[in-house]
């Protein structure tokens, strides 16, 4: 078989290429969001194309004006990428509240980058509460007339059923497909998981339901020629850095699960279609949705999804990723790690920043995987 | 440079124990330690050690562990070819082109340090050039946790070297020299290297005496490392290995503010790492040949 994959890794290694055609060829706009918690359904019913600003790991250079150098690296590599113009393709950015640090590569974005539109969803954090949904409900409908103004065009029921409908599509493929995780000899790494859905956030979302569709036919019969190891989970914020997942699948492990912003929880949960009012469903999905530890209180409700994704996916050990100065998440690893531990998950804790000192934590992983498995025979 | 003026240079050594004959022995094997500072060799006859060397540790990894491999086989008359299987370990570990093996210096340490100490081992402090960990380990010196510190190499071994040349003196006497005080003054930086130096300059301009800069700079390494510790829990035994552990200052100061006194060791632990390896070499050969 040849890479079942590869569509995936050609649009994230070429998404700027990509979005400048989708542009060309439909005469239609687009949209950048940094964080989650943005309603891509309203975007796609207006036809703006949503596309998730993202870092690239390149030692950052140009934000020190803009940005705190103490805030987390994923705002400082996204800003980074638009003043580097790598978004000149952009008409409008859009952020859905969530952390300060997001807030400030927003508002840096949108005072010093030329762009056309930009918009701030004030999404409550306080998603336990019950006055949550009617508050985003009505957040949402600002969005909505909004965007409608900015594009010169009303969006319909019609056009708000079609946003939930190829999202849920989107979501639901991606859960079947990481049923394929659960098995001993996964047909799929945790690289080719993460570029999967990363790349569902970087292109039009028919077209990557149509390569989902697409790998699904193939996806059973695939034939694994790699042993998988270790089973590891990945936890933590915000995470894309492919050459990370690469390397420590290549010292004998699978990356088996995921519980992040970049991966499990940008997808896990759908919108519920059977609620009539379409903007409170897409609202209910957002305040219902597995949550950013910044909305996460004061119930932890993440880390119980979290132990059951182990559990479900019957991992060995997680590595618990901390992006340097990302305090709500930073917050939540000695519950998270107390928690998994008392389920017999151990856990090892690494903090990424813009680049990745490969050396020492190829010694740390390896050293934790030796600890679950490797050395019981030479003692 | 002179030889006088390299304050952080510290010696080079080796050793074969006289009273043992490689040419009795069953198997032979070898761990090569190749550290981000030093690189060490230890061979061992039947899981005895035999022979070592200590050096530092140069810009090509692959020609260091030849070297190291070769001194620590000097005038023994054993060659490396009969050696039966090495293990490589150490950041280097990857680049030892004659390892048939290669297993983190997070468990050979531990490995190691239950060879050097006896078997009551159970936290293992391993303080090399550039980084720090802290391993808690089981009554066969099998890791149960450990961590590292974080990027800086405050606190470490190539600390004590920008130090040792920034006040000259040798980086041996180091630590004496930081006793000499009646009483600690406040703590240097104990997050970065440079800052450590740049606050330990400006203290020497001040007028403190090299004595009391020392004591300092020491200190601040202690409290870095001391957290670090405390971030693992110590359980007793507590043990050091690894260059710095020879650093009679850090040793001091690690006793007074952990309350726990580490053992002593009864041969060179900064060979600890080579050690463990050299053991889990011996434990892959048996299993080659069905012994276990």
């Amino acid at each position: 078989m040849s890479e079942p994959f590869q569509k995936f890794r050609d649009w994230i290694d070429n998404r700027h290429e990509y979005a400048k055609e989708w542009k060309a060829t439909r005469n239609r706009r687009i949209a950048g969001y940094f964080c989650t918690y943005v309603p891509e359904e309203i975007l796609i019913a207006a036809n703006v194309l949503p596309v998730r600003i993202l870092g690239s790991h390149e030692p950052p250079t140009v934000t020190e004006p803009y940005v705190f150098a103490m805030f987390c690296h994923l705002c400082r590599d996204s800003l980074a990428q638009g003043l580097k113009g790598r978004f000149d393709y952009l008409d409008g950015i859009v952020e859905g509240q969530s952390c300060l640090h997001l807030r400030q590569a927003y508002n840096a974005w949108r005072l010093h980058i030329p762009i056309d539109y930009a918009f701030y969803i004030h999404v409550p954090h306080g998603v336990q509460t019950r006055h949550a949904l009617p508050y985003y409900t009505e957040e949402l409908r600002k969005f909505k007339r909004s965007l409608g103004e900015w594009t010169g065009r009303k969006i319909t029921e019609r056009d708000l059923a079609r946003g939930i409908n190829v999202m849920n599509r989107n979501r639901d493929l991606m859960h079947k497909i990481y049923e394929y995780r659960k098995p001993n000899n996964p047909k799929l790494t945790g690289l080719e998981a993460m570029e999967m859905v990363l790349s569902s956030q970087m292109v039009d979302k028919e077209d990557h339901n149509g390569a989902l569709e697409e790998l699904l036919k193939t996806l059973p019969s695939r034939e694994m020629d790699r042993n998988p190891g270790v089973r590891l989970m990945i936890i933590g914020c915000e995470d894309d850095d492919r050459i990370f997942m690469k390397n420590v699948e290549n010292l004998g492990a699978t990356f088996v699960i995921d519980e992040h912003c970049t991966g499990s929880r940008y997808f896990w949960n759908l919108v519920d279609s059977s609620i009539q009012d379409r903007l409170v469903a897409i609202a209910d999905r957002y305040i219902s949705r597995i949550p950013c530890p910044s909305k996460d209180w004061p119930e932890l409700t993440r880390i119980k999804q979290a132990v059951n994704l182990a559990q479900t996916y019957n991992v060995q050990g997680a590595l618990v990723i901390q992006n340097k100065f990302c305090d709500p998440h930073g917050i939540e690893v000695p519950p998270l790690r107390e928690e998994l531990k008392a389920v017999g998950v151990p856990t090892y804790p690494l903090e990424f920043d813009v680049t990745v000192p490969w050396g020492q934590f190829r010694t740390r992983v390896e050293a934790f995987l030796e600890t679950l498995t490797g050395l019981e025979e030479l003692f | 440079m002179s030889q006088e003026t390299q304050f952080w240079k510290w010696p080079e050594y080796r050793y074969t124990e006289p009273d043992k004959d490689w040419r009795k022995a069953h198997i032979i094997t070898a761990g090569i330690d190749i550290g981000s500072v030093g690189s060490k060799a230890a061979i061992m006859l039947d899981g005895e050690l035999y022979a070592y060397s200590v050096m530092r540790t140069g810009g090509v990894s692959e020609a260091t562990s030849v070297k190291a491999m070769e001194w620590a086989l000097k005038d023994t008359g054993l060659k490396k070819e009969k050696i039966h299987y090495v293990v490589g370990t150490g950041y280097g570990r990857v680049n030892v082109p004659f390892a048939s093996r290669t297993i983190t210096e997070i468990a050979c340490h531990a490995r190691g340090a239950h060879y050097v100490y006896g078997p009551t081992v159970r936290t293992v402090l391993d303080v090399g050039g550039q980084d720090c960990k802290a391993i808690r380990c089981d009554e066969k010196g099998k890791v149960l946790s450990f961590l590292m510190n974080d990027k800086c190499a405050a606190g470490t071994g190539r600390g004590l070297e920008v130090f040792a040349d920034l006040i000259g003196i040798p980086i041996q006497n180091l630590g004496e020299v930081s006793l000499q005080v009646e009483k600690d003054p406040p703590p240097v930086s104990n997050t970065c290297v440079v800052f450590a130096k740049a606050e330990s300059l400006a203290l020497l301009r001040q007028g403190w005496s090299k004595e009391k800069v020392a004591a300092a700079y020491h200190a601040a390494m202690a409290d870095r490392i001391a957290d670090l510790l405390a971030r693992v829990g110590i359980e007793k035994e507590f043990v050091v290995t690894g260059g710095v552990s020879k650093n009679h200052g850090i040793i001091e100061r690690l006793t007074r503010l952990l309350k726990i006194q580490p053992l002593e060791p009864n041969m060179d632990p900064i060979l600890a790492g080579a050690i463990g390896a050299a053991l889990f070499a011996k434990a892959l050969q048996e299993k080659q040949l069905g012994l276990r």
